[in-house]
């Protein structure tokens, strides 16, 4: 499930951006991503919403990874896609300056009357 | 009602509000004064949607003109808001090379734009993230 199904261009190193990522604020949209590395140089992402009594597992997706230069050795980005029918979340990502900048945006395909909406939210990387 | 997230559990209401998407429209230019990968976007609302011409910013294999694409969606600013602001949008384009997912989004007055660029066949170079700031241009301009 990813946004653009990524051509085999060169691998990247992926440090910058694997990990454990906390949302800086407690009462944020999404609780924890975990990015791991996958087959072929590529890697997935493992989401958590807060909810109540506990968050939910949204599951795990691949995640294509982006440089911040053509000429770029190292990943700073990537993009994902949740779609879990009554609701699509696509997650476009970077790192600044040591934190994870996630936006998602959000799109409801249901019958509630939500406004399908954009968010952005800041992640630290839970020490080992 | 099913959530993700504990915040979209809103109360319910009749139908969603339509998106205000005029705020997105006119010309946008480049707050940096050297190049970059996108010079100038111009916004127009076409009914729910909006069509984004994309002008290169004379860095590396942006094209001049990108042309024209059709949002595919345009987001709320929030769960409820539909009334006001937009928040964001989503487009596509297909350049000499590479396919191009567009996102933009208003910050602050500015205009935030990225761009995830993906090279079509093997390459030995990267895919690429941007992320780049616009100012809505004068009347005139």
């Amino acid at each position: 499930m990813s946004v653009i199904e990524p051509a085999a261009s060169t691998s990247l190193d992926l440090s910058v951006l694997l990990g454990d990522w906390r949302n800086t604020n407690a009462l944020g949209g999404i609780s924890r991503i975990v990015c791991e590395p996958a087959a072929e140089g590529r890697m997935t992402v493992h989401c958590y919403g807060r909810c109540l009594p506990e968050d939910r597992d949204w599951g795990v997706v691949d995640a294509p990874v982006f440089a911040f230069e053509f000429e770029g050795k190292e990943a700073g980005a990537f993009s994902a896609v949740y779609d879990f029918g009554f609701e699509e979340v696509r997650l476009q990502v970077n790192v600044k300056a040591g934190v994870l900048v996630v936006v998602t945006l959000n799109r409801f395909n249901d019958d509630s009357g939500r406004v399908n909406y954009f968010n952005r939210e800041f992640f630290y990387r839970k020490p080992r | 009602m099913e959530v993700l997230r504990e915040w979209e559990r809103v109360p319910l209401v009749p139908e969603a509000p339509r998106i205000d998407i005029s705020l997105m429209a006119g010309r946008w230019l480049k707050t940096n004064d050297k190049a970059q990968w996108i010079g100038r976007v111009d916004i127009e609302v076409a009914g729910d949607g909006l069509l984004v011409h994309v002008f290169g910013g004379g860095l590396g294999p942006s094209p001049a003109d990108w042309g024209t694409a059709r949002s595919e969606i345009v987001y709320g600013s929030w769960l409820t808001s539909g009334d006001g602001l937009a928040g964001a949008f989503l487009c596509r384009y297909e350049l000499p090379d590479v396919s191009v997912e567009l996102q933009g989004n208003l910050n602050l007055g500015l205009l935030v734009v990225a761009t995830y660029v993906t090279f079509r066949e093997p390459v030995p170079l990267a895919n690429r993230f941007t992320r780049e700031f616009f100012r809505q241009a004068e009347v005139g301009v």
